[in-house]
């Protein structure tokens, strides 16, 4: 290496490490929020919801003059959906941007990693996707809250709903990891209690793309409905096979979660009568104005409709901001008591609230049904309405159950 | 105007120089200040860290000529002896836990390495690669005890027991230095390995195992004590980032890792005493910076680490020890 080359190198390192001390010397004034979520690989379409429903939620309220007279400031980070990177982005966030609040995290690991740092940092921590452990011993913290519905809530919803309606013999084709166990094991339990059979399990590899060898034994077996647990890329790829082998003429197929990101993807030729949740589907603009105040602003900001999981960073933005303005001030401890002082909010669909001993949110779900192509009122009118399931704390594990005496 | 010129074209060298007959001392020099150089402190330890990574793996690639592809193994078994024996057994000593993680990575290492000694070249970086997935799939179903892919969590770290004195280590200043003490003896000790015999032996295989054996020495032997020092070195740093991240990932154990410390190597300078430190800084610095800017940092070190490979293969250290003859 010349010596010249040398110089440079060192110097534009010297300048790339330097910058920050340049960028924080101009935020004074505001609160901080640290936001890490997997901005890239395979969740990044869900990740820009939250980022989008994050930012409109900080624009609405630095609109109004903010918090405590200061304005919110949200630093996103990508976490690249690895639970050390995810770790490392929250101790950066603290430690060198002073964040005072950690939003964010998807998939349940790296959501649980982020726990961790806050946890040690005495920050407040509010989780944006499902996980069962966060709000459980010995995950939770005395500052983590969860936002977002988790495996137990969605599994039992759909489960009865779909033992009422559809059928009480059932298969179930699962990822074999946490998540696809979990929600294995919660419809298993349903099914039970309904009374009904499952005639069979199939676990596969998660981030498989080929299931054809699985779908002979399914149709053999003759299920009423097949409860489909396979995220991601997985869903779609399982969908066009299953569909091309026949398997949605021969049974009803249901699955834990329905994201119109991937709706969208897929498209109404595989999602349509596919039956599924959602925390949240635009289309609530209709009857819900705390629903029609957030899809306009998001659909103003970025021009198509607002998804769901973006709702749950929406509505945890405002709740920072509440607890900040309850508690008069941002001292994670305050807010977090302040909150749980004050369980009851309502930012984007209605009536919600935290669970004293696990910092749980309660809140409406919604099963939904992929509309057929037919029926679309445009590209984005991608499910229907079936039913609103009412927020309830007996849908989740109680207090004792989570370890909490 | 001309003699200020010469003189700094003079300073480079002789620090370079400097820098490489006293390895230890300059260690201790740059690290101790180093928390203050860089954006923030636990970016300093991040770089510690994997720093010792990869000087345990280039005593094997580097010193040895051995190419590891697997070296996530020892890394990971560091991290999760260390960390179950925080979370799951509840050790409530810190020299134990550590212990725990150590003793489990050369257990490893020695396991593995008898078998994967036996084979040379693409053979034997292959079958370090099979061991190594061989144990994240393990990691991954023995889920009551790792946490599975949702990760070990709950490690929480003892104050450190010296005599005389505890230190809470709850901050991020006291446990860089905590980290910076132990990669320091550990530094210290691969010095004095490679300035023994046996660390001349190493590179004497390195450059021609066919001669190394004719001059009547056990290579075998000399190979599977380099394999399990490295493995040491490796576990010494995956424990110490389970303590700082209090959470072990399942991708600890997962091939990725052990393509990190590949290119950390490399990037630094293979065969360098502080390539590997080097190569981690550049890494790691880069990488949290430029993630900031852009979503597409890889592209960015990618292009960077390519580049050295193509025209400046002995890589950042190397380059710099080669043109300025140290």
């Amino acid at each position: 290496m010349h010596r010249r080359t040398f110089l440079a190198t060192t110097a534009s390192g010297v300048a790339v490490a330097a910058f920050p001390a340049v960028l924080r010397a101009q935020g004074a004034d505001t609160i901080k929020i640290g936001f890490p979520g997997p901005l890239t690989g395979p969740f990044g379409a869900l990740a820009k919801d939250q980022q989008q429903g994050a930012i409109v939620a900080m624009e609405e309220i630095n609109a109004k003059g903010g918090v405590l007279g200061k304005k919110l400031e949200i630093l996103f980070r990508d976490d690249q959906l690895k639970p050390a990177v995810g770790a490392q982005r929250t101790k950066e966030l603290i430690e060198n941007e002073q964040c005072e609040f950690v939003v964010g995290g998807l998939a349940a690991h790296v959501q649980m990693a982020i726990n961790e740092q806050t946890k040690k940092a005495k920050k407040l921590f509010i989780s944006v996707s499902q996980s069962d452990e966060i709000s459980a011993k010995p995950d939770l913290g005395p500052l983590t809250f969860h936002e977002a519905l988790n495996p137990t809530i969605t599994g039992r919803a759909v489960g009865s709903w779909v033992a009422e309606n559809l059928g009480r013999k059932w298969w179930i084709i699962y990822a074999d990891y946490a998540w696809g166990k979990q929600n294995h094991a919660v419809f298993g339990e349903v099914l039970k209690k309904h009374g009904g059979t499952l005639l069979g399990s199939t676990p596969y590899p998660l981030g498989s793309a080929e299931f054809s060898a699985h779908l002979p034994k399914i149709v053999a077996a003759k299920p009423e409905v097949l409860i489909t647990v396979t995220p991601g890329a997985d869903n779609i790829a399982f969908l066009k096979q299953a569909i091309s082998f026949g398997l949605k003429k021969e049974m009803k197929i249901a699955q834990p979660l329905h994201w119109l990101p991937q709706l969208k993807e897929g498209g109404p030729d595989l999602y349509a009568d596919i039956y599924a949740s959602t925390n949240f589907f635009w289309e609530l603009e209709d009857t819900i104005p705390e629903a029609k105040n957030y899809v306009g602003l998001y659909r103003k900001k970025f021009n198509t409709p607002a998804g769901d999981y973006g709702a749950y960073a929406y509505s945890a933005i405002h709740e920072v901001a509440r607890g900040v303005t309850l508690a008069k001030t941002v001292n994670s401890d305050a807010v977090a008591a302040a909150l749980i002082a004050n369980p009851v909010y309502n930012h984007y669909k209605g009536k919600q609230w935290w669970r004293a001993c696990d910092h749980k949110a309660f809140q409406d779900l919604w099963i939904v049904k992929g509309r057929e192509r037919s029926k679309m009122k445009g590209e984005w009118d991608l499910v229907e309405i079936v039913k609103r399931i009412p927020g309830n704390q007996e849908l989740d594990r109680t207090c004792a159950e989570k370890g909490f005496a | 105007m001309k003699s200020a010129l010469d003189q700094r074209n003079r300073a480079a060298p002789v620090l370079t120089r400097w820098i490489a007959r006293r390895p230890v001392v300059a260690f201790v020099v740059v690290f101790a200040v180093f928390p203050f150089v860089v954006p923030y402190k636990a970016l300093a330890t991040q770089v510690l860290i994997y720093g010792l990574f990869a000087l345990g793996f280039n005593l094997l690639y580097g010193y040895t000529g051995l190419l590891s592809f697997g070296h996530a193994a020892y890394w990971g078994l560091g991290a999760y002896g260390t960390g179950i024996a925080l979370a799951k057994l509840k050790v409530g000593s810190l020299w134990l836990a550590l212990g725990a993680g150590l003793g489990l990575a050369v257990l490893g290492g020695a396991v593995i390495g008898f078998f994967c000694l036996r084979r040379r070249g693409i053979y034997f970086a292959m079958l370090t690669l099979a061991f190594a997935q061989l144990l994240y799939f393990v990691g991954f179903h023995l889920a009551d005890w790792t946490g599975g892919d949702d990760g070990l969590r709950g490690i929480d770290v003892p104050p450190l027991r010296l005599p005389g004195i505890t230190i809470p280590l709850d901050t991020s200043l006291a446990f860089y230095y905590f980290a910076f003490g132990l990669v320091a003896l550990a530094v210290a000790a691969l010095k004095r390995i490679l300035d023994s015999p046996f660390g001349a032996v190493l590179q004497a295989i390195r450059e021609n195992s066919g001669r190394a054996a004719a001059c009547g020495y056990d290579i075998g032997r000399v190979k599977h004590l380099s394999f399990v020092f490295s493995a040491l070195f490796a576990g010494l740093a995956g424990a110490l980032d389970a303590l700082r991240l209090n959470v072990v990932p399942i991708e600890s154990l997962y091939w990725t890792t052990s393509g990190q410390v590949v290119i950390m190597t490399l990037l630094g300078g293979a065969g360098t005493f502080f390539g590997p430190f080097v190569g981690a800084a550049t890494f790691l610095v880069l990488e949290d910076r430029l993630a900031i800017f852009t979503e597409s940092w890889p592209l960015v070190i990618g292009a960077i680490f390519m580049a050295f490979v193509l025209f400046l293969p002995k890589g950042i250290w190397g380059t710099l020890l080669a043109r300025f003859g140290a």
